[in-house]
């Protein structure tokens, strides 16, 4: 419609080129956020691969000493976290989900390019706060689950666990940040005609992953939380002396930990059912059932954690509940394999460096399926649980598993991201070596297993007959880091010589390899129309099935739009502040120093509200958006929506650890102690100042802001009403009843619970009156209802918790708990 | 550019939409009274020993029905698109299941692990 169409191929220029450091720092486009995620994961790749290395020479004899036993803890405790958190996960989210979503559903970026750098930025610092100890005080020590109560100040007095603490809390926030993003991009900004059951696997992965990031991350949160007020605050949460017991933290630690462990296999499982049908030749065998068996083997996955606490004596009920629902995700994990071998089968098979390491996980992850089978019986666990065969069981499903799959795609997307080629030979080398020494390192610690040498050991006795195989081991370990010197090589070689990269080296089918190499900053100059599954392979060869040997019709057809007329949201440095306000905060903590922590916050909210001022429109529906939406639904709502559904889960954690402790709580203070009259007043007040909310967003919607502006202020009056309540009833346990915060397992549990949902109210009530003076001030009218009616559900769902709250905590006060 | 034209074709059908999605003011009152009559009854059954030895279902069954109305109504999951009603109602089951698997795993089958 404008000036002058012209083919994009004058205009494009690759999203890797411009804008210098200082660019990158304020980057808000998906690649360059993908890229700055990978290459961080690959640092601490190497940081976690020398930690296995120094942990491996510690056990390549008998009675060694080249680590010292606290040494040796926190080495094989951090590489586990480093591994987890700071090389899988970023690279399979951060990097590849980054990098393509967008491109694979067809959009321009995800439907929050600042979030997204925001969460980039909480993750880099919260992998820092993870490592501190490099510098001070040692690192976290207490394996990657951190059991209780040895993390307990009393029995770890050092910095080492706050690290893990306050490292694992920031990147959480990370983690739900950018799960959220990511839900609501899937969800709501795919190109039309991507229906659901036309997205590539990869977006089906990541759609279910970050669903159970948002759906279990709360659980480990509420863990960690707990871990902190009993390090810092001195409370019970973990502690037998005081009724408690320290199998809570193992269970809110597993209703993360289990959904965890699946978190990194569906975006390999979504990356090599990427790989797997390009290189063969083929579609995807049974997309429909690898679609449902990702669903199933999600769901599936909130109900198994209590097979890691077999050992704990839960009692033949709940072992047998868990033993089963742990075997049945065989069923969905089976077909998966399944397919993937009919989508070979019969194919014309291209044998890629991508397509090898696919292939050899396929094998691989199968073997460490089969011990996983094997330890969900109970009695064989109890054999086998914390033995080496354990070890052999998680790197099989996670090193010889997710990094192979990651490797598989790290050569496969490798030309779109960087727009050069590999050298297969120097790949090729890779593949073998790693294939040799990964399994050469960890099949023998079946073995082990077997001859029962316990895991997280720093040394051990000559003649146990773990000499030999020991040995074995750690030779073969230096092998897997010789193993990366290709690959170094290689990355090398192709930024440097490597041949460029056409749009479509691999003769692919999805969207991603119909842009240019590397992709332009807007993706796509066209949003493309999808009419079928493998879309880009349609549009080469007509069908799905084509065989495609014959082309009809050109690749990449030249596209006839001003490309200088698209949109491009500009760069931000606030997701940078606001991620040092953050770690700042941590810091802060550790330290001790109250000044470190209000500077930080004084800069997380500045650089929040100059944020906010970002957006030209704030809170205008936006037409474009919503009409370009897959679904015709505002982004910002989804996302709100998608945010209370954490909440919910985060609300149940602590809801039960009241309901539990309240009852095994020693010592005068009980539930005794509420005052019903109070809190019944205080419950009609916040349930009327919902129905002012409602009120007020009636108004704007009728655009009469005078009233919308005095029902907004009405909302937050009642609100601090329903805090001042809460003050008075805090300061008379407090005060006139000696009740302090840790006084026993009732009082600490009561101050978090209604304290966290008052922090919630508060919250509420700085929202309420920011849209009330925009409201003083005009800014506020029909078309920009959407804001009020944002800010009014989370007033909603604050008030729905108390709901329950209300009824749980108060009136049932004198049922005797479960 | 055609900043103005695209809104003047979609905004209407658009807001005629959101309007008749929205409940009314007077629906509003409405649910507040029952809302308020609900909570009336809760405090009342907490205080009537009669009724002390079904406490707990009744609390629970009055507070599901307040649950209930403030998420149809307030946040007008009734009127709105069928997938925030999903987005509420699959994490909300699940916090649910994780409540009461860990009031039972810590508190009764702590007590009762099985034959
Ligand atoms: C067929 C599916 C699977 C089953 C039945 C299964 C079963 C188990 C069981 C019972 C344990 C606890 C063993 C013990 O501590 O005594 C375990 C540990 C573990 N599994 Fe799996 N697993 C499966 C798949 C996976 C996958 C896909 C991953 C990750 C990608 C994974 C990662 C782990 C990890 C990291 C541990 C060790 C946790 C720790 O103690 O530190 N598992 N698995
Ligand atoms: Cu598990």
């Amino acid at each position: 419609m404008a000036a002058q169409p012209r083919p994009i191929h004058a205009e494009q220029t690759s999203y890797l080129e411009g804008g210098g450091i200082y660019g990158w720092l304020t980057t808000i486009d998906h690649k360059r956020i993908a890229v700055l995620y990978g290459v961080t994961a690959v640092f601490f790749m190497a940081l976690g691969g020398f930690e296995a290395m120094a942990v491996r020479t510690q056990l390549m004899y008998p009675n060694n000493h080249f680590l010292s036993a606290q040494t040796y803890n926190q080495f094989f405790t951090t590489h586990g976290l480093t591994m987890i958190f700071l090389v899988i996960m970023p690279l399979e989210t951060g990097f590849f989900g980054n990098f393509l979503i967008p491109l694979q559903i067809g959009a321009r970026d995800v439907a929050f390019p600042r979030l997204n750098a925001l969460s980039y930025w909480i993750f880099l610092f919260g992998a820092i706060t993870l490592n501190l100890g490099w510098l001070y005080g040692g690192l976290p020590n207490g394996g990657w689950f951190g059991y209780a109560n040895l993390t307990e100040r009393y029995y770890s007095p050092g910095p080492n666990i706050d690290f893990f603490d306050l490292g694992l809390l920031v990147l959480g926030v990370s983690s739900v940040m950018s799960a959220l993003n990511f839900f609501v991009t899937i969800i709501n900004m795919r190109a039309p005609g991507m229906t659901f059951f036309r997205m590539p696997l990869f977006i089906w992965s990541i759609l279910v992953t970050v669903i159970l990031i948002l759906l279990a991350f709360p659980s480990l949160t509420v863990g960690l939380i707990f871990l902190f007020m009993d390090r810092y605050f001195d409370t019970h949460y973990y502690r037998v002396i005081a009724g408690a017991t320290p199998i809570l933290w193992q269970h809110l630690f597993w209703i993360f930990g289990h959904p965890e462990v699946y978190i990194m296999i569906l975006p390999a499982f979504g990356l090599i059912s990427e790989v797997i049908p390009v290189f063969s030749g083929k579609p995807l065998f049974g997309y429909p059932m690898m679609v449902y068996a990702i669903i199933a083997i999600a769901f599936l996955s909130y109900g198994v954690w209590g097979h890691h606490m077999f050992a704990t004596g839960m009692g033949p009920v709940a072992d047998m509940t868990f033993s089963v629902t742990s075997l049945l995700i065989a069923i969905p994990t089976g077909i998966k394999i399944f397919n993937w071998l009919f989508t070979v089968w019969g194919g014309r098979l291209r044998f890629t460096t991508a397509y090898l390491f696919a292939l050899a996980f396929v094998i691989q992850f199968t073997i460490g399926g089969l011990s996983g089978m094997m330890h969900a019986s109970p009695p064989i666990d109890l054999e086998q649980t914390d033995s080496y065969i354990i070890v052999a069981h998680f790197h099989y499903v996670l090193g010889l598993g997710a990094l192979f799959a990651i490797l598989a795609g790290f050569y496969f997307y490798w030309p779109k991201v960087t727009g050069r080629m590999l050298s297969e030979t120097l790949g090729k080398w890779h593949f073998w070596l790693a294939v040799w020494s990964f399994n050469a390192t960890f099949f023998p610690m079946h073995f082990l297993g077997e001859l029962g040498m316990p895991r997280r050991i720093y040394t051990y006795a000559p003649h146990m007959g773990w000499d030999f195989w020991n040995k074995w081991e750690t030779w073969n370990a230096y092998i897997i880091a010789l193993s990366f010197i290709p690959l170094l090589l290689n990355i090398y070689w192709s930024l440097t010589n490597g041949e460029r990269a056409t749009e479509d080296p691999w003769d692919a089918r999805t969207l991603e390899w119909s842009v240019p190499t590397p992709p332009p900053i807007y993706n796509f100059a066209e949003v493309p129309t999808v009419t079928a599954r493998d879309a880009f392979w349609v549009a080469k060869y007509g069908s799905v099935e084509a065989s495609g040997l014959t082309q009809s019709a050109p690749a990449i057809a030249p596209a006839l739009v001003d490309v200088s007329k698209i949109h491009i949201p500009a760069p931000s440095l606030y997701p940078l502040l606001m991620g040092l306000g953050i770690f700042g905060m941590a810091l802060g903590m550790l330290i001790g120093w109250y000044r470190v922590i209000f500077t930080a916050m004084a800069l997380l909210v500045f650089s929040a509200i100059a944020m906010a001022f970002e957006y030209p429109n704030w809170g205008e529906e936006n037409p474009h958006a919503v009409a370009e939406s897959f679904l015709g639904l505002d982004s910002r709502k989804v996302g709100m929506w998608s945010f209370i559904g954490s909440e919910t889960v985060f609300f149940a954690c602590l809801i039960s650890t009241y309901m539990v402790y309240k009852s095994r709580s020693l010592g005068v203070y009980d539930a005794g102690i509420l005052n019903i009259p109070l809190t019944s007043f205080s419950t009609f007040v916040l349930l009327t100042s919902s129905l002012l909310m409602v009120l007020a967003l009636a108004a704007f919607q009728r655009d009469d802001h005078k009233w919308g502006t005095i029902w907004l202020i009405g909302t937050a009056l009642f609100g601090c009403i329903f805090l001042g309540g809460q003050v008075y009833e805090f300061g008379d346990f407090w005060l006139e009843h000696g009740m302090v915060f840790n006084a026993n397992l009732f009082s600490q549990c009561f101050y978090t619970l209604v304290g966290f949902h008052g922090f919630h109210v508060f919250i509420g009530v700085v929202w309420l009156l920011v849209m009330a003076f925009a409201g003083i001030f005009g800014k506020l009218n029909a078309k920009r209802s959407l804001a009020v009616e944002i800010c009014g559900l989370y007033w909603h769902f604050v008030d729905i918790v108390w709901v329950v709250i209300f009824v749980l905590v108060y009136l049932m006060r004198t049922v005797k708990g479960a | 550019m055609s900043e103005s034209a695209v809104e003047h074709v979609t905004a209407p059908a658009h807001h005629a939409a959101a309007e008749s999605h929205h409940p009314t003011a007077v629906q509003y009152l409405v649910v507040a009274g029952i809302l308020t009559v609900l909570t009336v009854c809760e405090i009342g059954v907490y205080y009537i020993p009669a009724l002390q030895s079904v406490l707990v279902p009744l609390l629970l069954i009055l507070s599901a029905g307040k649950f209930y109305l403030v998420a149809a109504y307030y946040m007008h999951l009734h009127f709105d698109s069928r997938i925030f009603s999903g987005l509420f109602f699959f994490p909300l089951t699940l916090a649910a299941l994780i409540l009461i698997s860990l009031t039972l795993l810590l508190g009764f089958l702590a007590h009762h692990p099985g034959p």
